[in-house]
């Protein structure tokens, strides 16, 4: 898929020539842990922070004023603060589709993008998630919206898409911030690493800030939640994330059908699309590819990962661009062909008016941002130049808002009456406040990519890891001098054996030699730093399967949500106005489907926490020497005692008697308790 | 190699993880909680008055039916508070020297009211009638509890939006026949179930839709 429909045999390598296993981890951790182009880094923060502090000053004199600062009126009662919320989920649904439709087809070269795609889905969240409660008149009650034990004996209104909105925003704030967290918890460990050996680096010398630095290690270790990379972990790993980003893609169906059937469940003319739930969705991916593409590009150039986000993933990226324009382009061009064809005469007048009406300007942007500058992709060259994938993806973003606005306004200014034709001008404090919730954006931005890595080390480090292999061939050479057991018996109780490996077929093949010995009595496991589906079969895990959990959790949270709705609406507090029927089902389905998404995501993560017996912050295995490379270019075998018959000198001779490039391991050692 | 964290680290690390989700858990239960609680409902706290009027005496043992003083409830929107003159009726004739009555003597010579304090409220989005509840057998006791036997009055029910619903959507379960309306120690009797239907038509209550709409009580 990644190579026929996204990427042409020609674009080039998806990843520099010289780039290993090692020099991954140190380029991307190097970010986190040096801070490179500081004084750049504080300038760019400085401006974000004074965005932030226009946001937190536009947001007092909202709560002291009210709404009204927007210039919203009686007729135009959704303007600027609807359009920002519809432009930032647009973004985080586009960012999070990314990420997650690249992982579910298994796209190799997502790793450049994927992080990245992943943090702007849950800051452009965090941004969104504001906009509904800070456009009610009084925030403080924005709990009213969510069914809460109160003592009005009242239920929300499950039949509204108001509703359904709360409900989304929340499973999409969980989701995306599950997502962003699954993909990060072996990049976090190997910060954790990373850190750890600096601090003791430091603490060796006595250097001033050995306190801070070991402070550090500890703070990625939290955070880490003792990841050690056993292949347990990694299979369960695998499948969670897969599992989360597939929820995600389900989620930001429901999320955008919900938005677009809110427009559409109101009387007002030019909302009535068939098409407009696939326009809004269109548009939303398109927008937040186009954020992502400019992201990506700055950080590019701005860290100087030109070796990591090669110009081939810039020409993935603008071949996706360039196809949602297309697809952008086709649904204005349905819209228009459809409601000029056969469209009632409101409808008609509403597109003319988006043309030639007070808020043309807004229209045309909207059209020649989305639809006008991703053709400038079909040329190859434009494709790979930087300038040119950012500066089209900010003209989608700028296009995307403007649509926001005229679908909105256009349409609110004047309905079927002329008594409620009211105009509407954009406000100043309306700009305002989208520029300080950029604010947050960027300041949330630029704290991840000076504390996190912004490229996926473990996603990287698995396109390394084809090439790896004539580096292997090489250490194998070197093993096979070094594998001999090391006596090493100390006072300390035993924990088990420990051997060290260049690769994984070695350790798939080493586990597979011991896998043999006495069962009972010992626990076997393997630790590297990518997943090793190969050394399974030997740990008798094979078959493990996350899925049940998560169904499971989805299904008893979707049917429980469900269930409430039927019972809060049709026996607790039956409120029959407007001709519904008792039962009115199909309006609990979006709700419910965003809950069950939201339940089963919370389910795969205690799956995750339970099955791999995490948080383990002081683990055994901790003390193999060197096992800070387990998380960089080492994979190792580990041996564990369960029972008084466990005999680690039969493992070592087995271990020792393997043949080299079959599995002899470069070191073998015991490791007291 | 050496341990990052201690082994202590990971029972400490649990206990706050366990901790986190049981605030995430208990917040919401405990705030729900003290909504509900006395403390602030003000249930069953009776606040000192400026004399220690006793209902118990006047209306339980001796007897005085609730209109001799809140007269206007069975006609007006309130049931009304009594002004000085009514206490005095009795009590320049009774207990005329007491101690305890000095605040009434007092507000009767120099003809300012005694200043109560109120203890049931409801919010200024509310409109209640007294007049149209006990002349359509809805009884003192079932919102004000048996005030004949409190010596010192408290508030009875905390008068959220639940305690109104309750018996706006089911009013069969609570309506009375009208001689029974000022009876403080009425529960329902063992054939509610037939009467209460029974009364609602003859009072014309239409129950259910109508008076569960917003604008019965948000006017």
């Amino acid at each position: 898929m990644s190579d026929t429909l996204l990427g042409g045999p020609s674009a080039g390598p998806l990843i520099g020539p010289e780039e290993t296993l090692r020099v991954i981890g140190g380029a991307v951790t190097a970010i986190p842990l040096t801070h490179p182009r500081n004084r750049r880094w504080w300038i760019a923060f400085a401006g974000a922070v004074s965005l932030l502090g226009l946001f937190v000053l536009t947001l007092g004199y909202l709560l002291y004023a009210g709404p009204g600062i927007w210039s919203n009126n009686n007729a135009v009662v959704w303007a600027l603060d609807i359009a920002s919320y519809d432009w930032w989920i647009g973004v985080a649904s586009g960012s999070l589709l990314v990420s997650a439709v690249l992982l579910l087809l298994g796209a190799e070269w997502r790793g450049a993008v994927n992080r990245i795609a992943e943090t702007l889905a849950l800051l452009a969240t965090a941004a969104a998630g504001l906009y509904p409660i800070i456009h009610l008149g009084r925030p403080w009650f924005f709990f009213w919206n969510l069914p809460y034990p109160n003592t009005y004996d009242l239920w929300p209104q499950f039949r509204s898409p108001l509703l359904w909105d709360a409900i989304d925003i929340v499973s999409f704030l969980v989701i995306c911030v599950s997502l962003w967290f699954i993909g990060l918890l072996p990049d976090l460990a190997t910060l954790r690493d990373r850190a750890f050996a600096e601090a003791m680096r430091q603490a060796d010398a006595k250097a001033p800030t050995r306190k801070l630095a070991l402070f550090r290690a500890q703070a990625y270790g939290l955070f880490a939640s003792g990841w050690r990379g056993s292949a347990a972990h990694w299979q369960i790993w695998v499948q969670a994330y897969r599992t989360v980003a597939l929820l995600g893609v389900l989620l930001v169906v429901s999320v955008q059908t919900g938005a677009s059937v809110m427009l559409a469940g109101s009387l007002m003319p030019g909302w009535h699309s068939t098409l407009l739930p696939v326009s809004f969705l269109v548009n939303a991916v398109y927008s937040g590819v186009g954020v992502t593409a400019v992201i990506v590009v700055l950080i590019r150039v701005v860290y100087g990962l030109d070796a990591l986000v090669t110009a081939r993933h810039l020409d993935v990226l603008g071949r996706l661009l360039l196809c949602l324009g297309c697809a952008s382009a086709y649904c204005y061009a349905a819209e228009y062909f459809d409601t000029f064809l056969n469209g009632d005469p409101e409808g008609r007048a509403v597109l003319v008016r988006r043309m030639t009406g007070d808020h043309a300007l807004v229209s045309w942007t909207a059209i020649l941002g989305l639809v006008l500058p991703a053709q400038v992709l079909w040329s190859a060259r434009a494709r790979t130049a930087p300038p040119a994938i950012a500066a089209v993806g900010l003209l989608v973003a700028v296009g995307a808002y403007a649509d926001h606005v005229m679908v909105l306004v256009v349409t609110l200014t004047q309905d079927f009456l002329p008594s409620s034709k009211l105009p509407y001008g954009v406000d100043l404090w309306g700009i305002a406040t989208f520029a300080g919730s950029v604010g947050l954006f960027l300041a949330l931005l630029l704290l991840f990519l000076r504390y996190l890595p912004a490229i996926s080390i473990i996603e990287s480090r698995r396109l390394a890891l084809a090439r790896a292999q004539a580096a292997e061939a090489a250490t194998r050479e070197a093993s096979s001098r070094a594998a001999r057991p090391e006596e090493n018996p100390g006072p300390a109780p035993l924990w088990g054996v420990s051997a060290t490996f260049a690769s994984q077929s070695d350790l798939a093949a080493a586990l597979q030699a011991v896998s043999g010995i006495r069962p009972d009595h010992v626990h076997l496991d393997g630790h590297g730093p990518v997943p090793m589906p190969r050394t399974l079969r030997a740990l008798g895990l094979e078959g493990r399967s996350i899925l049940p959990y998560a169904l499971t959790g989805a299904l008893l949270g979707g049917a429980g949500f469900f269930g409430m709705c039927v019972y809060a609406t049709a026996y607790d507090y039956v409120f029959l106005i407007g001709g519904r029927p008792r039962l009115s089902w199909p309006s609990f389905v979006v709700p419910s489907v965003s809950f069950a998404m939201m339940t089963g995501c919370i389910a795969i993560h205690l799956a995750l926490l339970v099955l791999n017996r995490l948080p383990r912050l002081n683990h055994p295995a901790f003390n193999i020497p060197g096992f800070l490379r387990a998380s960089d270019d080492r994979f190792f075998l580990s041996a564990e005692a369960r029972g008084d018959r466990f005999d680690p000198a039969r493992i070592e001779r087995r271990l020792a008697g393997l043949p080299a490039g079959g599995g002899r391991p470069l070191e073998i050692r015991r490791i007291p308790r | 190699m050496a341990q990052l964290f201690s082994p202590g680290a990971d029972a400490i690390y649990r206990l706050a993880l366990m901790t986190g989700v049981a605030c995430v858990v208990g917040l919401p239960v405990l705030a729900a909680g003290i909504v509900r609680s006395n403390y602030v409902t003000g249930v069953g706290v009776a606040p000192a008055q400026p004399l220690p009027f006793s209902h118990k005496h006047h209306s339980g043992e001796l007897g005085v039916d609730c209109r001799y003083c809140h007269t206007t409830v069975e006609k007006e929107a309130t049931a009304g508070i009594p002004p000085t003159h009514t206490c005095m009726t009795c009590h320049s004739q009774i207990w005329t020297g007491s101690d305890m009555l000095k605040p009434v003597r007092d507000s009767y010579a120099q003809d300012k009211p005694l200043e109560w304090v109120r203890l049931n409220k409801l919010p200024q989005y509310v409109y209640y009638n007294h007049s149209v509840h006990v002349t359509k057998g809805i009884g003192c006791s079932t919102c004000h509890g048996d005030v004949t036997s409190m010596q010192m009055t408290y508030r009875a029910n905390a008068f959220e939006m639940q305690f109104c619903l309750d018996c706006h959507r089911a009013p069969e379960k609570y309506v009375r026949t009208p001689d029974q309306v000022w009876n403080m120690a009425w529960s329902p009797p063992a054939n509610q179930a037939t009467l209460g239907p029974k009364l609602v038509a003859q009072y014309h209550i239409r129950g259910g839709a109508r008076l569960t709409e917003c604008g019965i009580c948000h006017r």
